[in-house]
This record gives structure tokens, C-alpha cells and sequence, in this order.
């Protein structure tokens, strides 16, 4: 009863206060932007610039039989300045350096071809034609992106020149390479011949519905530790705590009701991002418990670790340090390949993952366990955090 | 005036220093340098992962090696554990009555693995290698990826940031002790203390950021430029801190305000990273942008004077722009 009472009022304080509202139209402009700027399938912004070394019919002709079978179409020509320049390109393969120097600055106008995907139909690379092989070579050093020359011989054989940044990785390098020791009529047979066979049926999040789980996490439960932190501090410059020692009231009470109104906002800012969005799609019961659950243990470690100083300003190296680490697994969260095994143990990758989860209505297995672990080792930070509290009762 | 800015910098800085702000301040963007060190190479490296048997034939190994990330496993049940699990994997395992290869994939991956995996194995069972190849690779000898020269902008942003959310604490804590008011019986007036308060946070991110960009490697660019963006982005900082500092009357209001801030930082590296060129106007009122702008370019070494000045000019114009249309607010702060 006294819980609630405390909560009643603390609400009420913040219900006066900005932080609360800020909060609301930080989620509604999040909202606003993930539906009008983000769109549901990327555009792809591929670049790359190629130089037909072949008769212009050849090259008409094979343009005209990609756009025929819906891989390629004609963009708008764009124009490039090319300021003066000098360096130097390496033959990897004849070990050859050859010296460029473009002391005038030109401008050109390239012809625009769109990759499609053959099977979305959407644009998966840029690519800009160039009338010679020096300004080839001078847009890809300029433009810091890839250039290829297809030339064909008297015998109508195709050979290829890569300008490569010089960064990219040896596989990659190999890849390219084999890409061409065969025609691409071998090759697309051969493909068609592969076997591939899925473990599972799976869902996937659209590019707008995969920002999701990284605006819950960071802008909620993450920021949850970072504003505990500040109202323990407002509390401790006005003396607050102090006098909850001469009041009825009980320490860990007056903890836990800040974190009620931590998980009161970010239950609130969560819902107006997610259920526009998402729809019915997600696992509801389970998106409210693993919120609530990670809010919890993120807003304990903030108390715990606010325990330790008497102002933001002393704490804000520990706090911003530790904001950062836990930002990292969102490198892991946006490039799936990228997962070093000691990332899973920072807690916002299972808070990630397990967003991904529910919004996808996936592994609920996954989410629960996890939501177990967040609520035993938030409830120990919250014990930890308390007693530390309760000892120092520091103002 | 100066030379009372000075004192009140100095003061703030021994203060800091019993503290070990300042330290934490400087350390911050050097942490995060190591970090992007580290990382940087395991993000860069974009082939696909490829799950294997370890009995399988030895060339088989050693070709998807050429191209790939392979890890080994002694089972089938391994393998579908392994492909199972949260990251991207794609497994190329003999089909079970020995006529060549299968792909094995969870289900919910990216098509550009599914599209890779099948790739090599077609390359694999085509016999294609890299000495038949019709294709020569020329090399421009840069040796930092534009990954890492991002990593390392985002970071300077977060550095900008970082600083302005100091200023706004200190300034918010300074309110709430009384010390602006006190200052009214002292020689120095307030707008000079809060400018001197705020001179270290951007002192010292300035050599926050300077250490940053040495430790990524970035020692070749050129240092006057991203000084230059440095001090102009010291404004930033400042208007950061004074609107966030001034205009809050507790520390809960100055929390609240920097989570308010990452949003324009926030969206100037997704606007300048993902918009077309032709829709990159949209983004030409946040100073941000044109920080963000300007050092990234820097560090790839694709800046030009007129381009970086424009860049720095535009920052400052429109810092100094909010700072106007804030200055009733800034002085009803101070007040």
C-alpha cells in the first residue's frame, strides 16, 4: 500500500516535470520517422563504374538484352567533377605500377544502368558507364569506389580489369577472380543444379520493423539506467533520501518506485512505437514481461552504480563508459556475419535478439529464459543496490 | 575578461581533476578508439561463414578456405546446432547418397548468403580457380576502410556530444548549488563563467579527439583540416551544453535533453550515409551533418579546402544561428 501510495506521487512529480513528455514525443518523432523516412525493403546505394573496352554495338547489345530480361534499366545520366589528381594504381597480378597525373579538373556525364534484383525486382547496384579507361580510373580513385573494365578480343572473349580500393579483403579479391574462369551461361546451369535445404521456416522483419528492437533497447531499458542515475541524483542534491529515513517508508520502496516510473514511461513510449508498426503481429504478453524484466535489471545497475557517487558528474565516466559497451552488440544486431562469441555476453544482445524474437512471434523458448536471467540478476543488482543504500543512506 | 575566463577554466580544471572528469572525459573517445581498432578488421571482412564437416575431403577445405570463414564439425546433428544458431551461417555438407553437395541454411538469413554459399559451391564443382581466371585486380593502395573511417566520425560525434552533455551537467549542478547567483558579487559576470565552465569540456575532447584519431591510425590526413573541424565543432559543444545546461532546471530535465540531442546527431549519419546524393539537401540545416560531413572525408582523404571550409563555415553559421534564436532563453537561464 505504501508502494503505491510512493508510486502515486512519484508519478505525479514527473507528471510535472519534462522528462516524461520529452519522453512521449521522442517516440511519437520516432514513430514519425521509422513510417515516412525508413523504408520497408533498403535502397540499395551500390556504386560502380564500368568502362566498356569493346565495339559500341556489342556493348548496345548487351544492355539491350539485360533491360529486355528485366536485370538492368536506364537511370538518369548524372554529371561528376573530377578535381586535378595524382597517384598510383598497382597490377597485382604483372606487379606493374602505372603513374596517374590529371592536373585539370573535367567534368563528365555518365550514362546510369540499375541492377535489379531478379528476384524483388529491385535496385540492387548503380552502375555509371565511362567513355574511356583513364576517367575510369580516376572517378574509382576519386570516388573511393570500384571500376571494371570489360574488354572483348578479336575472338569475342571477355577479360576483366578491377581498380580496387586496395582495403578489401583477400577473399574477396579470390572471389573475384573465379567469378571469372567460365561464361555465365556455365555458371547460371551449375547454380540452378544446387541443392539447398532450410532447417526451418522463419519470418523476417522488413527494414523498418528490424529498427524496432534497437529504438526499444537503446532509446528504453538502456536509457532506463541513464535516467534511474539522474533522479537518484536530483533525490540525493534535495536531500530526499535522507528523509525517507525518518519516514515509515522503507529504502527499497522508494528505489523500486523510481524504477515504477521508469517502466511506466518506457511501457508507454515502447507501445506508441511498436503497435502502429507491428500491428497484431508480435507476441504482446511476452514483449510487456521482457520490457518490464530488462527495464528492471538496466534501471537496478543504474541505482547500484549511483550508489557510489554523490553527483551525475562524478559517476558520468563509469555511466558513459559503460553506455558505450553496452552499445556495441548493436554491430552484431545489424551485421548477423559479425558475431564474436564474447559479444553474447553483454546483456543488451540477448535484450536485442529477444525483441527480434517476440516482434517475429519466433522462439518464445529464447525470451523466456532470458527474461528469467534479467529478472534474477536484475533482482541481485536491485538487493545490491539496496543494501548499498541502506548503508550510506548518502544525500 | 580573458584572462578571468582563464582562471575560472583553471579553477574548473583542478576541480575536475579531484573528480577525474576530465580524465574520464579524455579516456572516453580513446576507449572507444581501441574498440573501433579491434573491431574495425572483423567488420570489414563481409564473406560469408561457412559450416563444414571435418571429414571432409581436405582440397574441399582448403578451396571454400580461399573464400570464406569455415569452421569445422564432426556431425551432421553438429552442423544443424551450428546453423541454427543466431548469427549467419551457411553449412556445405555432402548430399546423403554422395552425388555432390548440399547448401544448409536456417531460413532466416540474408539472401546474399544463401546467394554466396551456392556460388562457391558452383565454383567448387565447376573446377574454377583463380589462375584460369580472365580477370586482372589493379590496387590503389589504400589500406583504411571506409568502415573504420566512419566508425572513427561517429565517434567524434560522439564525442561532440559527450562534451555538450558535460557542460549541461556542470552548468545544471552549478544552478543548483547557487553559484550563478553568487557570481553576481564577484568581478567575473555570468556569461564569462559559463563560458570558462565549459572551456574544459571542450579543451579537453579536443585532445580526446586528437588521441582518437592517432590511435585508429589515421596519422596521414591532414591535420589542419580536422583541427579546424575540431575548434568549429567546439561550438557545437558549447551550444550543446548552454541551451541543454540553461534551459534545464534540474539534472532530470538535462538527461532528458540529451536523449533529445542524439536524435539530429543520430539522423545526420543516417542522412549522410543512406540518403541518395540527390535528397543529401534535406539534411543541410543540422550542423551535425556538416561536421559529420567534413571529417569523414577528411579521414578518407577526400576533402579539399573548399569543401571542408564550406563545411566548417556551415556550422558555425547555424550554431551561431540557434545561439541567437536561444539568447532569451540562454539569459532568462542565467538569471
Amino acid at each position: 500500500m505504501k508502494l503505491l501510495s510512493t508510486y502515486r506521487k512519484e508519478m505525479t512529480i514527473a507528471a510535472r516535470g519534462f522528462y516524461f513528455y520529452i519522453e512521449m514525443i521522442m517516440a511519437i518523432i520516432i514513430l514519425v520517422i521509422l513510417l515516412f523516412a525508413v523504408k520497408e525493403n533498403p535502397v540499395s546505394k551500390s556504386k560502380e563504374y564500368i568502362f566498356y573496352d569493346m565495339p559500341q554495338q556489342v556493348s548496345d547489345y548487351l544492355t539491350e538484352k539485360d533491360i529486355s530480361e528485366g536485370n538492368l534499366r536506364i537511370g538518369e545520366p548524372v554529371e561528376i567533377k573530377l578535381k586535378p589528381i595524382a597517384f598510383e594504381a598497382l597490377n597485382e597480378d604483372t606487379g606493374e605500377v602505372t603513374a596517374y597525373n590529371f592536373e585539370e579538373e573535367s567534368v563528365l556525364e555518365l550514362q546510369t544502368l540499375e541492377a535489379l534484383n531478379p528476384d524483388t525486382g529491385e535496385l540492387s547496384k548503380t552502375m555509371y558507364i565511362v567513355e574511356n579507361e583513364e576517367d575510369l580510373v580516376r572517378i574509382a580513385y576519386s570516388e573511393i569506389e570500384i571500376g571494371a573494365t570489360i574488354r572483348m578480343n578479336a575472338q569475342s572473349e571477355f577479360s576483366y580489369i578491377y581498380y580496387m580500393q586496395g582495403y578489401e579483403t583477400e577473399r574477396l579479391e579470390n572471389l573475384l577472380y573465379i567469378l571469372h574462369n567460365e561464361t555465365p551461361e556455365t555458371i547460371e546451369a551449375m547454380t540452378d543444379q544446387q541443392t539447398v535445404r532450410t532447417l526451418d521456416v522463419f519470418d523476417k522483419l522488413n527494414n523498418r520493423e528490424n529498427l524496432i528492437p534497437m529504438m526499444i533497447v537503446f532509446m528504453g531499458s538502456l536509457m532506463g539506467f541513464f535516467i534511474v542515475m539522474a533522479y537518484i541524483f536530483l533525490d540525493k542534491s534535495e536531500g530526499v533520501i535522507r528523509a525517507f529515513a525518518v519516514t515509515p517508508s522503507s529504502v527499497w520502496s522508494y528505489l523500486l518506485t523510481k524504477i515504477f516510473v521508469i517502466l511506466t514511461t518506457v511501457l508507454f513510449s515502447t507501445s506508441i512505437i511498436v503497435i502502429p508498426i507491428m500491428g497484431s503481429g508480435p507476441n504482446y504478453l511476452m514483449l510487456y514481461v521482457f520490457l518490464i524484466v530488462t527495464t528492471f535489471s538496466m534501471a537496478s545497475l543504474g541505482l547500484l552504480i549511483a550508489s557510489f557517487f554523490d553527483s551525475m558528474t562524478k559517476s558520468f565516466g563509469v555511466m558513459y563508459v559503460l553506455m558505450i559497451a553496452l552499445l556495441l552488440p548493436a554491430f552484431s544486431y545489424f551485421i548477423p556475419s559479425f558475431d564474436p562469441f564474447w559479444l553474447r555476453f553483454f546483456p543488451t544482445y540477448p535484450m536485442l535478439q529477444g525483441m527480434k524474437e517476440i516482434l517475429l512471434n519466433g522462439d518464445m523458448g529464447y525470451v523466456l529464459i532470458y527474461s528469467a536471467v534479467f529478472l534474477v540478476g536484475g533482482f541481485i543488482l536491485f538487493l545490491l543496490a539496496n543494501i548499498k543504500f541502506k548503508k550510506t543512506l548518502t544525500v | 575578461m580573458l584572462k578571468k575566463l582563464f582562471i575560472v577554466f583553471k579553477k574548473d580544471f583542478l576541480t575536475s581533476r579531484r573528480d577525474f572528469m576530465a580524465l574520464y572525459i579524455m579516456v572516453a573517445p580513446i576507449i572507444l578508439a581501441v574498440c573501433v581498432q579491434l573491431f574495425s578488421p572483423g567488420l570489414n571482412d563481409t564473406t560469408v561463414n561457412l559450416a563444414m564437416f571435418k571429414s571432409d575431403d581436405a582440397q574441399h577445405i582448403a578451396y571454400m578456405e580461399q573464400f570464406a570463414n569455415v569452421e569445422l564439425f564432426d556431425s551432421i546433428d553438429e552442423v544443424e546446432r551450428r546453423v541454427l544458431k543466431r548469427d549467419d551461417i551457411a553449412a556445405v555438407i555432402p548430399l546423403g547418397d554422395d552425388s555432390g553437395y548440399e547448401i544448409v541454411l536456417q531460413g532466416n538469413e540474408d539472401k546474399i548468403i544463401e546467394n554466396y554459399a551456392v556460388m562457391l559451391n558452383t565454383f567448387y564443382e565447376l573446377g574454377a580457380t583463380k589462375e584460369e581466371t580472365t580477370a586482372q585486380l589493379v590496387s590503389f593502395g589504400r589500406i583504411v576502410p571506409p568502415l573504420k573511417s566512419m566508425l572513427v566520425t561517429m565517434l567524434i560525434s560522439m564525442t561532440i556530444m559527450l562534451a555538450g552533455m558535460l557542460i549541461s551537467i556542470s552548468i545544471v549542478e552549478e544552478k543548483y548549488e547557487n553559484t550563478i547567483n553568487a557570481l553576481n558579487v564577484t568581478p567575473i559576470s555570468q556569461t564569462g563563467f559559463v563560458l570558462g565552465k565549459s572551456l574544459l569540456g571542450a579543451v579537453v575532447t579536443l585532445v580526446g579527439i586528437v588521441c582518437a584519431v592517432l590511435i585508429t591510425g589515421f596519422y596521414d590526413i591532414n591535420w589542419f583540416m580536422i583541427l579546424l573541424m575540431g575548434f568549429t565543432s567546439m561550438l557545437l559543444s558549447f551550444i550543446i551544453g548552454f541551451l541543454q545546461g540553461l534551459g534545464s532546471d534540474d539534472v532530470m530535465e538535462a538527461a532528458a535533453g540529451v536523449k533529445m540531442i542524439m536524435l539530429p546527431i543520430a539522423g545526420s549519419i543516417a542522412g549522410y550515409e543512406f540518403l541518395a546524393d540527390k535528397w543529401q539537401w534535406t539534411m543541410y540545416w543540422s550542423p551535425f551533418y556538416w561536421a559529420y560531413k567534413a571529417n569523414i572525408m577528411i579521414l578518407s582523404k577526400t576533402a579539399d579546402w573548399g569543401t571542408v571550409l564550406l563545411a566548417a563555415g556551415m556550422v558555425t553559421v547555424l550554431t551561431l544561428l540557434v545561439y541567437l534564436l536561444m539568447l532569451p532563453k540562454l539569459r532568462k537561464g542565467l538569471s
